[in-house]
């Protein structure tokens, strides 16, 4: 496999397009669990930085 | 719980009078135009009612209204079906503006009133925070603006100047 970076550019950039273009209803489900994951996150980096300290 | 519930909830405020008209903006507004991209709160603008003899619009029916219906305060936002949801006067003329040209959108049957993508790209510029201009870029990026519009509400609330070092900062090297 070789890695063409403007192939790689693009293909997010199709990918971008595809997300898009999905129904509203649809993204807006997306959002739900994209803020669920975020919050994980930070919930995870919050516990490992007072763990270091 | 989701989004959908927010808008059901805030639709549901308005036809009970408690605010007279609402739009939604920043990172859920652009996500009706462009990919969804994560984010912790809802921004919602709205024109409320003033109370007779007074010329600024009380935020206090809306907490009431939620408080009944069993949403909690969480500082300055509002937890509406597990969203932080910020409730934002229309102070500008800008923000005025969008909220009187605000789209409505079907959300599985929902109507959902929405700031135009130029209107959200135009308030991000103001606004100016590094988010707030990735933001725009996203909307350049994607061909979601129609850019004489943006001009022309850019012109009419002083943000030319914003828009040109923009350009110069974003958009010429490319």
């Amino acid at each position: 496999m070789k890695l063409d970076r403007t192939r790689v550019l693009e293909s997010k950039r199709d990918f971008r397009r595809r997300l898009a273009t999905l129904p509203i209803a649809e993204k807006l489900r997306m959002l739900d669990a994209l803020r669920v994951r975020t919050l994980a996150i930070r919930r995870a980096s919050i516990s490992g930085a007072t763990k270091r300290h | 719980m989701g989004i959908k519930e927010v808008i059901e909830m805030i639709n549901s405020m308005q036809a009970d009078g408690v605010i007279e008209r609402y739009a939604i903006g920043g990172a859920v507004g652009a996500t009706f135009y462009l990919e969804p991209v994560a984010t912790l709160d809802v921004d919602v603008f709205v024109e409320s009612h003033t109370e007779p003899g007074s010329r600024i619009a009380s935020p206090e029916p809306i907490f009431t209204f939620l408080r009944d219906r069993g949403c909690t305060m969480e500082n300055e936002h509002v937890v509406i079906a597990g969203w932080p949801v910020q409730f934002l006067p229309a102070g500008s003329s800008l923000l005025q503006e969008a909220l009187a040209t605000a789209v409505e959108k079907d959300v599985d049957g929902t109507l959902a009133r929405v700031f135009t993508a130029e209107h959200i790209a135009a308030v991000a510029l103001e606004t100016g925070r590094a988010k707030d201009k990735a933001r725009v870029l996203q909307f350049v990026e994607a061909g979601a603006l129609d850019l004489e519009r943006l001009q022309e509400i850019l012109a009419r609330h002083g943000l030319g100047s914003d828009w040109q070092q923009f350009e110069r900062q974003f958009l010429k090297q490319r």
